[in-house]
């Protein structure tokens, strides 16, 4: 009885003493904050991460960057390309659901770019639907997104600035809940469908040099997607047959020739793969893109 | 004596979890302003993202460093806010990463503390083909950030006013 009351007593105090500090308008910056000594609770050991960044660390551009570039490079707009909205009930894990948000990411970019807007509505109602099961409703939650689409639908620039604000909302959201670790995953499946229909457009226009150099070009991303999804906090999603695949492709791109040429020459601007070469890569990527949107 | 000894500790662990807690908000909220001012720096160039790197000034040198790509047929920006730095820092921008013995130096910033300071790809560029006397251009730039070491420091129990961050912002042209 005793004990009870003293830690009703203590609870008190130390609730009273949080409550006038969290209010306090002095912060005295010359109080130490040993955020390292009262750990034990996991908040501290959240404080020390947000505080200590990785020693090496890098940016992957945005899917609307990626969608950009393949079209200032020719690539034209294939509707059958894209992956079927309504293949969304299909994906019931976890890394399924990332990774296909991911892939309706690059299909909303895609759609924008070329002037799809009514497709790329429907793109966006899946990337909700998904943000939903995978822990992001607050990206979408106040519904003025969709309501800005919708005001917005036939104004290409304006569709844009909406798409930016969600990549930008979801980076904050995942920065301050500290999600970074699947940026990766979703990233991944972006990746892959923005290869996939970088090689779509050139399989069906082989004259597009453009859009060629410019899948060969994207692939120098790919090691760092592969590094951030080895992140140990991604265990628990089986994703090894993710890494084992985009290490494979990895692995075949940097043995060809072309590209062997290509990093011993300073002079070279552009990276052209032979025919051989961009139909191995082009068979690896088709059936990563379908392994990842089969579910 | 045992309880009053106790109570004293837990008083002590609840001030400090308060005051960690209201540093780490007011932190974080400042953050938040700094990369919406380092955004609004990039204008015209379109928004692409941003990394914040997060460190705590020690007695010795650190470097971090962030591997940024450059894609052809696109310019770049990269706007970095020194807003929340407690000490000065430099910025060195390489082609290559710090493992490589014979990268080129294509940029240094220094006197970023409390400072919005932009840069852009296609002088990046120029330096590069100088330095290599080549047509070729840049790939990926690699930036690092020498964190400069302050003396007195407490390495193993950081505090807040030894707590740092670069907000870096990029940007590219459409």
């Amino acid at each position: 009885m005793k004990k009870s009351k003293l830690a009703y007593k203590l609870f008190t105090l130390s609730a009273a003493f949080l409550m006038l500090s969290c209010g306090g308008e002095n912060h005295d910056e010359t109080n130490e904050v040993n955020v390292v000594d009262t750990a034990g609770t996991g908040s501290d050991e959240n404080f020390e991460d947000l505080f200590e960044s990785p020693e090496i660390d890098y940016h992957l551009p945005s899917p609307l960057q990626v969608a950009s570039i393949f079209k200032k490079s020719g690539l034209s707009y294939n509707s059958d390309a894209t992956s079927k909205p309504d293949l969304v009930e299909n994906y019931t894990t976890e890394l399924n659901q990332m990774l296909n948000f991911g892939v309706y990411s690059a299909d909303m970019a895609y759609c924008v770019l070329n002037e799809q807007s009514n497709e790329g509505r429907k793109y966006l109602q899946v990337i909700t639907d998904l943000a939903e099961k995978i822990g992001m409703e607050a990206v979408f939650e106040n519904k003025d997104l969709m309501e800005r689409f919708d005001t917005n639908i036939e104004d290409k620039d304006s569709i844009e600035v909406l798409m930016i604000d969600i990549h930008e909302r979801t980076e904050m959201y995942m920065d301050e809940n500290d999600m970074q670790h699947q940026q990766a995953v979703h990233f991944a499946g972006a990746w892959t469908e923005g290869m996939y229909l970088g090689v779509y457009d050139f399989e069906n226009n082989p004259e597009k040099d453009g859009v060629g150099t410019q899948i060969a070009e994207q692939m120098s991303i790919l090691g760092n997607i592969i590094k951030g999804l080895a992140d140990p906090k991604n265990d628990g999603m089986d994703i090894e047959w993710l890494i084992a695949d985009m290490g494979s492709i990895e692995n075949t791109f940097n043995e060809f020739e072309s590209v062997n040429n290509y990093y011993e020459d300073p002079d070279a601007e552009e990276l052209v793969l032979t025919t051989v070469e961009y139909n191995t890569l082009s068979e690896l990527i088709k059936t990563l893109r379908t392994k990842i949107t089969n579910g | 004596m045992k309880k009053t000894l106790t109570l004293l500790g837990l008083f002590s662990f609840a001030i400090l979890f308060a005051q960690t807690a209201t540093n780490l908000t007011e932190f974080k909220e400042n953050i938040a302003s700094q990369k919406a001012e380092a955004k609004t720096q990039l204008k015209p160039y379109r928004f692409d993202g941003s990394k914040v790197t997060y460190f705590n000034f020690k007695t010795y040198k650190q470097v971090k460093e962030v591997e940024i790509y450059l894609f052809n047929n696109t310019d770049y920006r990269f706007s970095f806010n020194g807003k929340s730095l407690p000490n000065d820092i430099t910025i060195e921008i390489y082609d290559k990463d710090k493992t490589q013995g014979d990268r080129i130096l294509l940029k240094t910033i220094d006197g970023l503390q409390g400072k919005n300071v932009l840069v852009e790809s296609s002088e990046l560029n120029d330096t590069y083909r100088a330095a290599k006397n080549s047509k070729g251009r840049l790939k990926r730039v690699f930036v690092d950030y020498i964190i400069t070491p302050v003396p007195g420091a407490v390495n193993k129990k950081p505090t807040m006013k030894e707590r740092g961050a670069v907000v870096l912002v990029m940007g590219y042209k459409n």
